[in-house]
């Protein structure tokens, strides 16, 4: 048996642990730069509060019903989950946690000795809330398609699930099977819930379970359509994961504070980024080969990226590296490119690809004196501004007078990660 | 399935080590005499954070804790792992808000007592809204 452990609402959850007034009422956590809603507690999603809503949009609903707003405070979000998860790997070994992302976890549940799943999804469940603080909710069934499908029914109505939904039978598999839609099984995308609704009729996770394997390969996919198909049946398709898979690309992107006209500024912005994806590169022992640059003027959709031909270049180093140094000059470079005089801009972002192992680490036989210097100063970069926090030392490209990290005025103290916010109790 | 022949007393530390991270147990045997003697230093980590995941840390605010030796200032430890006991310190939410206090309970009711005669203890009666949120273990202070 498989179960997924999903952390509810997690980032208003992790406000309210140090805040435990908070608890039964409305509380949202905005976006990078304060610009989205991008976690809703209960209280407030029945206030009708949107997801991934413009904060300004929402904020006459939030002022009027009093609603709890925080900056995303990702130092605490981090140690928070780390612990969730960490609780779940004391629990049942490390290689039966495979982390799914910051809030979601799938546990192999086959090391127990007991067929009493409801007890072992409970048990997990308060040992992570009495832990950590963390409220989750638990979904159990023969396959991470099944399991995932479970913990939306957990999640649906709370009070009655206890947070945890166990298909362990037949009877309740189908049953959960014909409550939900395509739309809401996992892996189908909702262009794909659309064709299967419109050109085949197929509305719930039942229909969709009655495919032969053959229409699965043509319309579904090919492979990938038919594990969806063999998971709903409850055979297990998908295995757990290793879930350390070295990144194939590596991006920083972030809106300006405010629009920017001057090339400088945008130079500044651009090394930050470079700075900030070089350290998340190193920190998975990889070099980069291709680095990529693109910049948002305002009024422009915002949502290009580093597709669009006309905001975005890219240059071909001629051997992959992972030091800041060299990457920032062709990333400030690409900036000369892509600037036009004249235009406000409001985003930019930079992004490595062209991936490889770094051959530099720990001082290669093999390379000139020189690069093992380099290896050893972003060894220590990277040490001192992981002890220090804060990014205190940086390349003077990254500028000194601007700060280019998000603009969250409502965030919570680092409450779990510095001393000197450590919540203070009477 | 109680909680504790579940998971165990293993430590939960935070400290990771190999054997390779002793500095003198050398590969090639030809270390000093006194690594026979190495052991690892004592780490505070591992003495005083029993179950890493569970552990956070608070800073103490007032006085009300003061004959326990838990003074203004002073940092706490607390472990959301551990139940709460009689006599135990806790760190209690009340009404919403978050209180250091020593837990007491007898046959009918449930008290929060400070250690400071200026204070007055707390009768967790029927309309108080009280949770434990952790139990304190140690108190950094700085002499």
């Amino acid at each position: 048996m498989k179960a997924i452990v999903d952390c509810n609402n997690f980032y208003c959850s992790c406000e309210r642990l140090f805040q435990p007034h908070l608890d039964n009422k409305p509380v949202v956590v905005l976006s990078n730069n304060d610009g989205c809603i991008v976690s809703r507690s209960d209280e407030a999603k029945k206030l009708g509060v949107e997801m991934a809503g413009p904060y300004f949009m929402a904020k006459p609903l939030i002022e009027k019903h009093d609603v709890a707003v925080f900056s995303s405070n990702y130092n605490l979000y981090g140690d928070l989950s780390w612990r969730v998860m960490e609780t779940l790997r004391i629990i049942l070994g490390n290689h039966n946690v495979e982390v799914y992302s910051v809030d979601e976890a799938f546990l192999d549940l086959s090391i127990f000795p007991t067929e009493n799943f409801p007890r072992i999804a409970k048990e997990i469940r308060t040992t992570v809330e009495d832990w950590t603080g963390i409220k989750v909710s638990v979904g159990v069934a023969p396959t991470k398609v099944l399991a995932k499908l479970a913990n939306r029914i957990a999640k649906k109505n709370k009070q009655q699930t206890d947070c945890i939904a166990v298909l362990d039978t037949e009877e309740k598999i189908c049953a959960a099977l014909r409550k939900t839609v395509v739309g809401d099984i996992w892996g189908v995308g909702s262009q794909y819930a659309k064709k299967l609704k419109e050109l085949w009729g197929i509305y719930d996770a039942w229909q969709l379970r009655n495919v032969n394997e053959e229409f699965a390969h043509k319309h579904l996919g090919g492979v990938v359509g038919i594990r969806l198909i063999r998971e709903l049946k409850g055979i297990e398709a998908k295995e757990m994961e290793n879930e350390l898979v070295t990144k194939k690309m590596i991006a920083t992107t972030r809106m300006f504070g405010s629009a920017v006209g001057d090339i400088d500024s945008i130079k500044e912005a651009v090394a930050t980024y470079t700075s900030r994806a070089a350290e998340k590169l190193r920190r998975q022992h990889s070099a980069a080969r291709i680095i990529n640059v693109f910049v948002v003027a305002k009024g422009e959709n915002h949502n290009v990226d580093f597709r669009g031909a006309t905001h975005s270049d890219y240059i071909t180093l001629p051997t992959a590296t992972s030091f800041t140094n060299e990457l920032i000059k062709p990333a400030v470079a690409l900036v000369d490119k892509l600037y036009e005089k004249g235009k406000l801009y409001k985003k930019a972002g930079v992004m490595l690809s062209g991936i490889v192992p770094d051959m530099s680490i720990q001082g290669n036989l093999f390379l000139s004196e020189t690069k093992n210097c380099e290896r050893k100063l972003m060894d220590m970069i990277d040490n001192i501004n992981f002890s220090q926090r804060d990014d205190v030392l940086k390349f003077a490209a990254s500028g000194t007078t601007r700060d280019w990290k998000m603009r969250q005025e409502l965030r919570s103290p680092r409450y779990t990660t510095r001393w000197n916010e450590l919540y203070e109790v009477s | 399935m109680e909680g504790e022949e579940f998971y165990g007393a293993a430590y939960k530390g935070s400290k990771q080590f190999k054997q390779q991270d002793v500095k003198t147990a050398n590969a090639t045997g030809f270390g000093a005499a006194a690594d026979d003697y190495m052991e690892r230093g004592i780490d505070l980590n591992e003495q005083l954070v029993r179950n890493k995941p569970a552990t956070y840390f608070f800073k103490m605010k007032s006085d009300a804790m003061q004959q326990a030796g838990i003074f203004d200032g002073d940092i706490l430890i607390v472990d959301r792992s551990l139940k709460k006991a009689n006599g135990k310190i806790i760190v209690a939410v009340l009404n919403g808000d978050l209180l250091v206090r020593r837990y007491h309970e007898n046959f009918s009711s449930a008290f929060l007592i400070p250690d400071n005669d200026r204070y007055k203890p707390i009768n967790l009666g029927e309309f108080t809204d009280f949770k434990l949120w952790g139990v304190v273990t140690y108190v950094i202070h700085q002499v």
